[in-house]
């Protein structure tokens, strides 16, 4: 209650910093009264790495994108390095809306089909603003499952969801920041492994090395794990590096999840970056 | 009327997300023939050896073959699972039926390793 407090008094306060900005006298001598400048895009990809950045497609725009994931590294030259088992993502996103993209994807792990949505509630504005807020929400249809070997199996079993708040910063041209508030909701779950609900809180960063190359970084950690076992999974830490070439964003990821879509980035990564168990991957982007 | 439409798709989205759950053990149909290392074992390393351990913090010891098997044999881990006597085991709540019924049917068995 205090803390609720103490939040709002701190968001009055951010606001009124905001309406004593605006009512600056310099500022009333503008003859031409204009909104405030919307901030460039804090990430150049729609993705972070795995995690979904705060960018958008713009209206009308389509975007086709392939992503790869190889097997894990750590099996070495024997499966060479990877490349024998690799999954694949295959999707596109419209942009309806300045301010809102759907997405349909499909996933070679677990056959699965994946509809998004994103939509943006809130812009960075240059001296305004000070983030842009994004939610996103995803629906898995696993169809893998069948009824030859889940015989009580109902349409609904296949069905798991995330639900993202996304914000982020980009505080200079170089440096970009986000932080995420995810829930994992399944429909079906292993009562031995896993759990229905999974909270996370996750971060991603993005640094300009160069004109055209940035280094990402991402992280999430699930909050409420039961005390008393402990996990088979991790939590998902990938590193990246995004390669813009004209009409293309490229992106080489290392992560310790293999899978692409957002239910199992965050709930069932299986590699862990301390055995060196990883997968090498990229994700590929064109715009039409 | 940007803002009505955010309220109506976050409402959407919550409906959806509070559907149901079932377990995969739930759906699975019951494993006839089971073996130790194969489907028992895992069992009880998800959701015994956190406390009872090979050491054995919480008696009876359950972190492996002679220790499950001696504990089922000779104490109440099928009755204390299928919450027939004393406190429910796991204390998380009841495992799905099939998966009792599998340890029952590793018992009836006899304790295939």
């Amino acid at each position: 209650m205090k803390l609720s407090k103490f939040t709002f008094s701190a968001l009055l306060l951010f606001a009124f910093t905001f309406v004593s900005a605006q009512d600056d006298l310099m500022k009333e001598l503008d003859s031409v009264p204009k909104g405030k400048e919307i901030a460039s895009a804090a990430f150049k990809g729609l993705q972070v790495c795995n995690m979904q950045s705060t960018k958008l497609a713009a209206k009308g725009e389509w975007y086709f994108l392939v992503s790869h994931r190889f097997g894990d590294l750590k099996n070495g030259i024997n499966n060479f390095f990877g490349l024998d088992n690799a999954l694949t993502k295959l999707g596109g996103i419209y942009g309806a809306t300045d301010w809102l993209s759907l997405g349909v994807s499909r996933h070679t792990y677990q056959k699965t089909y994946e509809l998004a949505i994103k939509y943006r509630l809130a812009n960075q504005q240059v001296d305004g603003f000070p983030v842009t807020i994004v939610g996103y929400n995803t629906m898995d249809i696993n169809s893998e499952l069948t009824t030859d070997l889940y015989p009580r199996l109902k349409f609904n079993n296949r069905l798991a969801f995330t639900s993202q708040l996304l914000v982020s910063r980009k505080f200079s041209n170089t440096f970009s920041g986000q932080l995420a508030g995810i829930f994992v909701h399944k429909n079906l779950y292993d009562e031995l492994l896993d759990q229905k609900n999974i909270y996370l809180i996750g971060a991603g960063t993005r640094y300009k090395i160069a004109k055209r190359l940035s280094i990402n970084l991402e992280y999430a950690a699930r909050v409420n794990l039961p005390e008393d076992t402990q996990s088979v999974y991790s939590n998902p830490l990938t590193v990246g590096l995004d390669i813009e070439t004209g009409g293309h964003v490229f992106q080489l990821v290392f992560s310790n999840s293999q899978p692409m879509n957002d239910v199992a980035i965050f709930s069932n990564a299986t590699g862990d970056w301390g055995k060196g168990s990883l997968y090498f991957g990229f994700n590929m982007y064109r715009v039409f | 009327m940007k803002k009505v439409k955010i309220i109506f798709m976050v409402l959407v989205g919550i409906v959806i997300a509070s559907c149901d759950s079932n377990t995969i053990q739930e759906i699975q149909p019951v494993v006839t023939n089971p073996t130790y290392n194969a489907n028992v074992k895992q069992v009880f390393s998800a959701k015994c050896v956190s406390c009872h351990t090979a050491s054995g913090n919480q008696y009876p010891a359950l972190a492996n073959y002679n220790q499950v098997k001696d504990a089922i044999e000779n104490g109440s881990v099928l009755c204390r699972i299928e919450n027939q006597c004393g406190d429910i085991m796991p204390p998380s709540g009841k495992m799905s039926q099939t998966i009792i019924d599998m340890i029952n049917n590793w018992k009836n068995q006899g304790y295939v390793e």
